[in-house]
């Protein structure tokens, strides 16, 4: 099936009340209309449009990494790479027994620290709330902070993690995928994660194309042998 | 420079990365210590204008147009023209930047590009009065940012010089102390192309043209504005931090041996654009 490119407001398909509209696509009478710039992928009750480019959309339950970048005497500020901040209360670091007299916000983040934290509520009328009590989340301490564009991340995670598990896999290398397009590579030594940026970029600049997977892998193990 | 809540955070990785590699002489974008970003300039882009240059270094992007007006002389210098910059940072051009007047560092942009120009010599002020201390021809540099990241001081120094160089005014007779205009236009008396090279300084190295996240790290930085004969004719220096002896000397030097790098790009670019009819050095015609 060829690929077709569509424009905001651009009609998708007529006439067929069977076709649900998913991700980025409005129903408007019997016509389904495009919300984004992207390709439209239509299967057998389904029709969804894969954004090609865009800003990141807070969604409940994302991990993001986000940058914290101002603290009142309650939260934290944290710049997610999105149109919104999130909002991070010092409760959930501190627990109930939080008192902003005698708990110091900056002992646990300051401002300009990398932080992973997961989207707890959200409803586009006010900050997406965040939270750091999970495992695997909270201050990272070290890692190469690498940004990518959102639309681009599902191409880079792959269908089930393949991409970014051949990615670590052949690098040896670490990489958190904060869903706001944010990463952090960790690896055995600079120059591991240097091949993995590279070939990170790599995925971002042809996430629409084919064989992707195979270059990506011609190109790490290409490096391998070399050194 | 005041220290304003919105600038630019760097990540504390980033910039535990930033210094580790300069230490080894390396910048974050792979760039050399003393080595530019990418300079592009345009010029004639806006043809309401007298002179006009869009110039882009790296991502920072200026937009300078140049308006001649015939004006009356300040009191104190009835023999000299006029020579007005003004500059502004677009609310698009940065998520930090905010619509209204522009706020000191916008003024102190414009102040520190019209000091590069007027101390340099640039425009021969002196030919362009018309009628001495009554009228003298004004010059305008209106500057508009586009997008900054980082060194907007030589984007709009490079926008502002590339628009007179090849601004074409209109041409005015003096007949019984009145003006008259022609229709023949002619170039700006121009003596010299003043180049303006940007340093900053983080921990103890030198960097040349920083981008906004090493301006977010930097401790001082300093501008400097060269002529052609390779003097210092403009100097102007922020950020809390100090430059010792030895290294206000290398920042000389340097500006001085970048100045006549750039100066050739700036001339090339406005010969080609204007297809070899930019305005020549030391030459006005009557």
């Amino acid at each position: 099936m060829s690929k077709r490119y569509v424009l905001p407001g651009d009609l998708i398909v007529e006439g067929n009340p069977h076709l649900k509209p998913l991700a980025n696509v409005i129903r408007i009478g019997d016509r389904l209309h495009a919300t984004r710039i992207g390709i439209v992928e239509i299967s057998q009750n389904s029709v969804k449009v894969i954004p090609l480019s865009g800003i990141y959309v807070p969604r409940v339950g994302d991990l993001v990494i986000g940058k914290v970048i101002d603290y009142s005497a309650m939260a934290w500020e944290v710049d997610i790479n999105s149109c919104f901040l999130g909002h991070l209360p010092a409760q959930d670091v501190f627990g109930k027994e939080f008192s902003p007299g005698r708990d110091d916000l900056t002992k646990r983040f300051n401002i300009g620290d990398v932080i992973a934290c997961r989207i707890l509520n959200f409803d586009r009328t006010r900050d997406p709330l965040l939270t750091v009590a999970d495992k695997d989340l909270g201050k990272i301490s070290e890692g190469e902070v690498v940004k990518i564009s959102p639309t681009k991340v599902p191409r880079l995670i792959g269908k089930r993690g393949s991409m970014i598990q051949m990615i670590e896999q052949l690098t040896r290398c670490r990489i958190v995928v904060g869903q706001n397009g944010v990463l952090v590579v960790t690896g055995v030594n600079k120059d591991a994660v240097h091949v993995a940026v590279k070939a990170i970029r790599m995925v971002e600049e042809g996430a629409h194309t084919v064989n992707l997977t195979e270059r990506v892998k011609e190109m790490l193990q290409g490096v391998q042998v070399g050194r | 420079m005041s220290v304003k809540k919105t600038t630019t955070i760097v990540e504390q990785l980033r910039r535990a990365q930033m210094s580790e590699l300069l230490a080894m002489n390396k910048r974050l974008d792979g760039r050399g210590l003393k080595d530019y970003r990418e300079l592009r300039i345009e010029t004639g882009l806006i043809k309401k204008a007298n002179g006009s240059a869009l110039v882009s270094l790296g991502n920072t992007q200026v937009i300078a147009g140049i308006k001649v007006e015939v004006d009356e002389p300040f009191p104190d210098m009835p023999d000299k023209g006029l020579f007005i910059c003004n500059a502004e940072v677009l609310p698009l051009a940065s998520p930090y930047a905010e619509p209204g007047p522009p706020d000191e560092d916008a003024i102190e942009l414009a102040r520190v590009v019209d000091r590069g120009i007027r101390e340099s010599e640039m425009i021969a002020l002196d030919r362009l009065v018309l009628i001495s201390g009554k009228k003298v021809y004004a010059v305008f540099a209106d500057v508009s940012v586009l997008n900054t990241d980082g060194n907007l001081f030589d984007a709009t120094s490079y926008a502002v010089v590339a628009a007179l160089l090849t601004a074409r005014v209109p041409r005015y007779d003096v007949q019984d102390e009145k003006l008259v205009k022609s229709e023949e236009t002619i170039p700006l008396p121009i003596n010299t192309i003043p180049v303006s090279i940007t340093m900053a300084k983080i921990g103890n190295s030198i960097i040349v043209d920083p981008n906004a996240e090493e301006e977010a790290c930097m401790d001082a930085r300093i501008t400097m504005a060269t002529d052609e004969q390779g003097r210092v004719c403009a100097m102007q220096k922020g950020g809390s931090g100090t430059f010792s002896v030895d290294q206000l000397n290398e920042v000389a030097s340097l500006a001085i041996s970048l100045g006549s790098e750039v100066r050739e790009r700036i001339r090339s670019s406005v010969a080609s654009s204007t297809g070899g009819g930019a305005n020549s050095i030391r030459s006005m015609t009557s």
